[in-house]
């Protein structure tokens, strides 16, 4: 009989192969699809934080995504597409004139395994594009990536414009980027900076119950 | 007679003692944002940026795409412009492949970002495959200009291009994430066509060392969280082979190394890679200079200020501070040359370009004690 433990376990080493398959069989051990996703991002979880302190690099978080997408795809299905619960809503992109999306899709890649709804506004994202995707979508968090020395000053004006049409309450911003420090993050006014995927899951946690 | 500043940066390389640090400074991301937004200092409008760096005392280090230049033979290339991209058609007899690049003003007019790569998914390796097959590199003359144009000044930081061979074709044909995703479900076809570009950077390689390019740029920005898990199988065999004809030809090679390098460290040494530029320390990484220097003695370290100490954010006293702590760091001083890391913000006070020569002219004598 399929343990979940088991397909967890597949899931934080990248095995994806076997996963369909280890998926169905735990469902049709009579666990519920609910409680393999939790238990599931429950392993996301441990990806990130290996990811973090250095024994995982890229290519495992992409491994264990890919294998948390496949389980998901037989989820969605064995519960006949009732929505999966989401932890919380993240609007996410990479400042204005910076095209780099390598650090923002390892975060939105964590923060989707782990059961967060993500809106991937992609890169070059105005703060005048921040502000009206924070009033069609209504966030709860906004993250910003920057690259750039040259761009990360960008992170203040999104604040500010957020600030000046009367949305910053009604959202956490978390930052991050290569030459983005949390004292730089702080003084550009975000409530949290994340160094990595597997910090922005935690940062977001945090916000979401703050 | 005194050392020019191209002289003392590369009797430094060659493991010569000289009178003091260098420094070769690099401030091209502020200059072209200031330069296009007409927001130079008023001292400095009209100027050149290696002028500017003259100007503060310092030596220079300009980027300059590559050595050489690719043409296409057997195969249709059509331009188009779609501001603000610009789209290239790769029209080969076995199919057509297309990249979308859009220009970056922030990081200046030589470098531009592939917002469609050219590789989108597997029915793409035989055209790809063909194309760089169908590459001639030729000895690019617009580099001979930039040469004459920098002078005794300092060094034009060029080479075969940006990326390393397998690293072009992660980066810039594919993109990681696709390259890693092929990479778990096609390893061949992945590997057939980094062959197949490791054939047209070789050819690549052979042009730089028959220039007069004293030092040649490797590879550019690694991550150690991307890299290290192919490094030694994709990365290393290649650097040691370049190296060897490299060395052979008295010439220096150079590696851009401005990311997170702390996994990649130990690994840098066995590259045989003379200079590791733009290493960048804390607090804009987790990597102590310390931690650098365990490159190995025989590995040149350049740079060690981060970008974000040129900005007025920080004091003029803490920048001060940073300046001369790095100098006692790197005591005795003999195989490392200063720089930033890798470049000043655009929120720079370019002052402190020459300020860092000052502290040098005063703390950083060599050897320091």
């Amino acid at each position: 009989m399929a343990d979940v433990k088991d397909l967890v376990q597949k899931v934080v080493v990248g095995d994806w192969k076997d996963i369909a398959r280890l998926t169905q069989e735990t469902l049709d051990s009579g666990i519920k699809p609910e409680d393999i996703i939790h238990q599931l991002q429950g392993g996301m979880e441990v990806v990130g934080e290996k990811y973090s302190s250095g024994e995982y690099f890229l290519p495992d978080m992409m491994k264990a995504a890919r294998c948390m997408n496949i389980a998901l795809e037989v989820l969605k299905k064995a519960m006949g597409g009732e929505a999966i619960q989401s932890l919380g809503k993240v609007l996410f992109g990479t400042v204005k004139s910076d095209m780099h999306d390598i650090g923002k899709n390892i975060v939105v890649g964590f923060l989707k395994g782990v059961g967060f709804e993500v809106i991937d506004l992609g890169t070059d994202v105005s703060d005048d594009k921040f502000a009206e995707a924070v009033i069609l979508y209504e966030p709860q968090i906004v993250g910003l990536s920057a690259l750039l020395t040259t761009t990360m000053h960008e992170i203040g004006i999104v604040v500010k414009k957020l600030e000046e049409k009367g949305l910053r309450s009604r959202v956490k911003i978390m930052a991050g980027g290569a030459p983005v420090t949390e004292d730089f993050t702080r003084r550009m006014g975000a409530d949290a900076y994340a160094a990595d995927g597997g910090a922005a899951v935690k940062i977001c946690k945090q916000l979401i119950n703050s | 007679m005194a050392l020019t500043q191209k002289q003392r940066i590369l009797d430094v390389m060659a493991g010569k003692q000289v009178d003091k640090i260098p420094f070769g400074a690099r401030i091209d991301v502020w200059y072209n944002y200031h330069a296009a937004h007409d927001s130079l200092p008023a001292k400095y409008k009209g100027w050149s940026q290696t002028d500017i760096i003259e100007d503060q005392g310092a030596g220079a280090q300009k980027r300059f795409f590559s050595v050489c230049r690719e043409e296409y033979v057997d195969m249709e290339v059509v331009k188009r412009q779609e501001p603000p991209y610009e789209v290239t058609e790769f029209i080969t007899p076995i199919g057509t492949c297309s990249i979308k690049l859009i220009w970056s003003v922030n990081e200046g007019p030589w470098l531009a970002y592939e917002h469609e790569k050219l590789f989108k998914s597997e029915k793409d390796y035989p055209v790809v495959n063909y194309i760089l097959n169908h590459t001639i590199p030729f000895y690019n003359e617009a580099y001979t200009k930039e040469r004459q144009d920098m002078g005794e000044r300092g060094i034009v930081m060029t080479g075969t291009g940006l990326w390393g061979p397998n690293q072009r074709v992660m980066r810039e044909i594919m993109g990681y994430e696709l390259f890693y995703n092929e990479y778990m479900d096609r390893p061949e076809k992945v590997q057939e066509l980094m062959e197949t570009m490791m054939n047209l950077e070789k050819k690549k390689l052979d042009i730089c060392i028959s220039s007069d390019l004293e030092v040649i740029n490797l590879c550019a920005n690694w991550s150690d969280d991307i890299h290290t898990p192919v490094f030694r199988e994709y990365f290393t065999p290649y650097f040691r082979e370049a190296n060897e004809k490299i060395h052979a030809a008295g010439k220096f090679s150079m590696a851009h190394a401005d990311g997170e390098m702390r996994r990649l460290i130990p690994l840098f040494g066995e590259t045989m890679i003379d200079v590791a530029e733009a290493i960048t320390p804390v607090p804009q990484t987790k990597v102590t200079m310390e931690e650098f220097r365990t490159m190995g003695d025989h590995v040149i370290l350049w740079g060690g200020i981060p970008s974000i100490m040129f900005d007025p954010s920080f004091s003029k006293e803490e920048f001060d501070d940073y300046i001369k702590t790095m100098i006692k760091i790197v005591k005795p001083g003999t195989r490392f040359i200063a720089g930033m890391a890798d470049n000043i913000p655009i929120a720079a006070d370019i002052n402190r370009v020459g300020r860092v020569v000052e502290l040098l002219d005063k703390y950083g004598k060599l050897p320091i004690k």
